[in-house]
């Protein structure tokens, strides 16, 4: 292979930075994907299979269908919010701190859905059926979702406060952090379609 | 001077305002990570009883996985991160203090976002993975030396098959992408570095902590499961379970984290001029092989949570008992299991495909039909995963199927083995020990591959699964190629990437003995197994013991091969005969670098004008 020296060496364009991290975070949000297709893949095999009429045992407990929408709608919103940040920079760090909100409360619904759980069985500490398996694992996904969109959000507001950090990089990370803000909230609405099949 | 020492040059150390990063490294890692494990465990266990059994299984997971964030926040892995958060992004200064710049060996024990480092850290964790699995499959080809003669307890055996296996397969996974996916692969397509550089520590480091956590499961009960750890059996297993667990959830968090910082490289950081076609092989190998671990992975880290939540919060997606079922772990794992056969074999078949070329001076066969036969193979793999289960009795109706997806992926490997043979094709090969491998892999995965055939039937895998055949045709693949191959990547760049050269003797006598030492353990064991001697088994019936006692002898041969080859490239990194720049002659862009490589690698960016393998006819 042959090759040149005429060029000087280079330090990358923001652009060129920014594209680059936005595509990390796309192929991180494959390897997501993976694990909430998992997820989904596991809570259907186990419902349609039923194994000895164990999927929601008799006077066993389930969430309602419209519990799994409350604990995405944060998500969903929080998305939404965002996407209004992108349009609108100068205003970037109010609409982030509506995300932020958003997934905070989001966080602790679903936290409180975890502490709250009717199907435990007391006696023995057990878990009613596989529903409630694959509930609460679901549950944990979206907690985690929302903690690590948490996160990002927090950055986002808190950067924009600062003077110090690169504008054009920075609107490319407003940009990557929508990558991540829609595919949880995408994520989000699949779980709960899944778990609006009880 | 040690060699180290060369590579790094005299430049004075940036000092960036004595900045905690400057303070940290493998040594306070561990200190921060021993203390969080131990706080974690004594205070959970103060609070949690843990002579119940779930009680205890979440007390020792907490203290696993604290330990390794321990050992991160330790080492200073979360520095970036919190330093992003806080809007102060890491100046200039302390990013060429994290590239390790002017530090020396020290460096090697620092969360060192030089690529180079990097290669050379997971080149010996590979090392040390492969001795330990070494060590154990020594003991297991001991103890089945004769029939009854017990040299190891039949638990201690159950324990040691499944480390065994799990070490190896966490092994070969980063056999080639980490040491020179890493190191090489960058300089390869022309880049400055990885496009995530602390992204590139931390797969290292996240690795690294889960070594200690899998060891533990030795002091723990070991595992009585395998490595496939099925379900409920794994449900059921004594604490050192925990530790698979553990061990393999963060193994899974650093397989995305390198798989998407690899991929991302690729993708941006070539080259002017490297158009797609004119992508090293070795890159376009490595690469598809960890996209392929992306979405594969988080499948068995899905499944050890699920195991995780069973034997700790008691609920119930493998017990039937309450609606779960062990074939939905068969899934997820298998999901996983087979194309994580690819994941490994792809880039040691790459790395033979690249010494090809360069040792016999022709240009490489039909590199589109190479590329066609590595996207055939990442494609069909996820399609194939339920021949694992014919036998389970899942669906009979979609072994039919199944078992076409399998065969079908003959054809892609076909197309493989003819870009290698057509580039042999009439011409003079150089006979190096890296030209020898090409050979040894041609042999041993038509060996794997055809007996894999048998095994992809389902009339033929009714008699043969759970058999030595199966033990046998899987080594022929995952160690006689895709080991092979690494195997042949550290001869060929060992000078790159130490400036030196491999002892040559030693690299042949280890090449021949670990060759034939291969031979004689595997036909025997194909033997034994055809004739129904089952596998993970501790003790066999009188009429096997003429095999097994061939398969072990043939054991010791390769024990005593890889200890030559560790000898060379011990001797040979500070002893070795000093390499020229591009002592293969060959065309890619890492040998038109000098050794030490610098910081940024080149000094002014490539630009590639022509393919990497354009070497010309060969002479009739």
């Amino acid at each position: 292979m042959s090759s040149d020296t005429k060029f000087q060496v280079h330090h990358d364009a923001p652009e060129a930075v920014g594209r680059r991290e936005r595509l990390g975070v796309r192929l991180l949000i494959v390897a997501d994907g993976a694990f909430v297709f998992g997820m989904i893949f596991s809570y259907f095999y186990l419902r349609n299979l039923d194994q000895n009429g164990g999927w929601i045992p008799k006077n066993g407990h389930t969430f309602s269908a419209s519990s799994g929408w409350m604990a995405v709608l944060p998500l969903i919103v929080a998305a939404l919010v965002h996407k209004l940040a992108q349009r609108d920079l100068s205003h970037q760090g109010s609409f982030s701190l509506i995300t932020l909100v958003a997934y905070i409360y989001g966080g602790y619904y679903q936290l409180h859905q975890l502490a709250n759980m009717p199907f435990i069985v007391k006696d023995t500490g057990t878990f009613e059926g596989a529903y409630a398996a694959c509930w609460v694992v679901i549950a944990g996904a979206n907690f985690f979702h929302y903690f690590v969109a948490g996160f990002i959000a927090l950055g986002l507001v808190i950067r924009s406060r600062r003077a110090t950090v690169d504008p054009v990089l920075e609107s490319w990370r407003i940009r990557t952090a929508a990558s991540w803000f829609t595919w949880v909230a995408v994520s989000g609405i699949a779980l709960a379609i899944t778990t609006s099949f009880i | 001077m040690t060699t180290l020492d060369q590579h790094v040059g005299t430049r004075p150390i940036p000092n960036p305002k004595k900045s905690l990063i400057t303070k940290l490294n493998a040594g306070t890692g561990l200190i921060v990570g021993i203390i969080f494990a131990l706080l974690t465990y004594r205070g959970l266990s103060t609070v949690l009883d843990i002579s119940i059994y779930e009680l205890n299984n979440r007390v020792l997971l907490a203290t696993m996985f604290m330990w390794s964030i321990g050992f991160l926040a330790g080492i200073g892995a979360f520095i970036g991160p919190i330093r992003w958060l806080i809007g102060e992004d890491l100046t200039a200064e302390e990013q060429l203090y994290l590239a390790g710049d002017g530090q020396g060996i020290k460096r090697y024990f620092k969360y060192c976002t030089d690529h180079k480092v990097v290669g050379i850290q997971y080149l010996w964790g590979v090392i040390v993975l492969l001795a330990v699995g070494g060590a154990m499959a020594m003991m297991i080809r001991t103890d089945l030396a004769n029939p009854g003669g017990h040299f190891i307890t039949p638990s201690v055996y159950n324990s040691l098959v499944g480390l065994h296996g799990i070490t190896m397969i966490i092994a070969l996974i980063i056999v080639a992408t980490g040491p020179f996916g890493n190191y090489i692969m960058p300089i390869m397509i022309g880049a400055a570095d990885m496009a995530f550089p602390r992204l590139n520590a931390l797969s290292w480091w996240v690795l690294f902590t889960a070594i200690p956590v899998l060891c533990s499961a030795w002091f723990l009960g070991g595992i009585p499961t395998g490595w496939t750890a099925y379900a409920p059996l794994s449900v059921q297993a004594g604490p050192g379970m925990n530790a698979f667990i553990a061990a393999i959830i963060i193994f899974a968090i650093s397989t995305a984290v390198s798989g998407a910082n690899i991929t991302a490289t690729v993708i941006t950081m070539r080259a002017k001029g490297m158009t797609w076609n004119r992508v090293p092989i070795f890159v376009v190998g490595a690469t598809l092989s960890v996209a392929m671990a992306i979405p594969a992975f988080p499948t068995f880290m899905l499944a050890m949570i699920m195991t995780a939540m069973d034997r700790s919060f008691l609920t119930g997606f493998f017990d039937a008992n309450v609606g779960g079922t062990g074939w939905l772990y068969a899934h997820l794992f298998w999901i996983m299991g087979h194309p994580e056969v690819y994941v490994i074999l792809l880039p040691g078949v790459a790395i033979l495909m690249e010494i090809v070329p360069v040792f016999v001076r022709k240009p490489l066969f039909s590199y589109t039909s190479a590329i066609v036969g590595f996207a055939g193979i990442v494609g069909l793999s996820f399609l194939v995963w339920a021949h694992h289960m014919y036998m389970t009795g899942w669906m009979p109706m979609l072994n039919g199927p199944f078992m076409v997806t399998t065969e079908m992926i003959s054809v892609p490997t076909g197309l493989i083995f003819l870009v290698i043979l057509g580039t042999l094709w009439n011409g003079k090969p150089w006979l190096k020990v890296p030209m020898l491998a090409v050979y040894a892999f041609l042999w041993n995965m038509l060996v794997g591959g055809i007996t894999g055939l048998y095994l992809s039937d389902v009339p033929a895998d009714m008699y043969l699964h759970g058999s030595m055949y199966v033990t046998a045709h899987f080594h022929y693949t995952l160690m006689g190629a895709a080991l092979t191959g690494a195997v042949a990547g550290l001869s060929y760049w060992y000078p790159k990437m130490t400036g030196h050269m491999l002892h040559e003797r030693a690299s042949y006598i280890s090449f021949w003995l670990v060759q034939i030492g291969f031979q004689v353990l595997y036909l025997g064991m194909f033997i034994a197994g055809a004739e129904g001697q089952p596998r993970r088994v501790v003790d066999y019936a009188e009429q096997f013991a003429t095999s097994n006692k061939i398969s072990t002898m043939g054991a010791y041969t390769i024990g005593i091969g890889f200890i030559v080859l560790l000898w060379a490239v011990i001797h040979s990194w500070r002893h070795g005969k000093i390499a020229p720049m591009n002592p293969w002659g060959a065309k890619t862009l890492e040998w038109t670098v000098p050794y030490p490589v610098p910081l940024v690698n080149f000094d002014t960016p490539p630009v590639v004008t022509s393919d990497p393998y354009g070497y010309g006819r060969s002479a009739k």
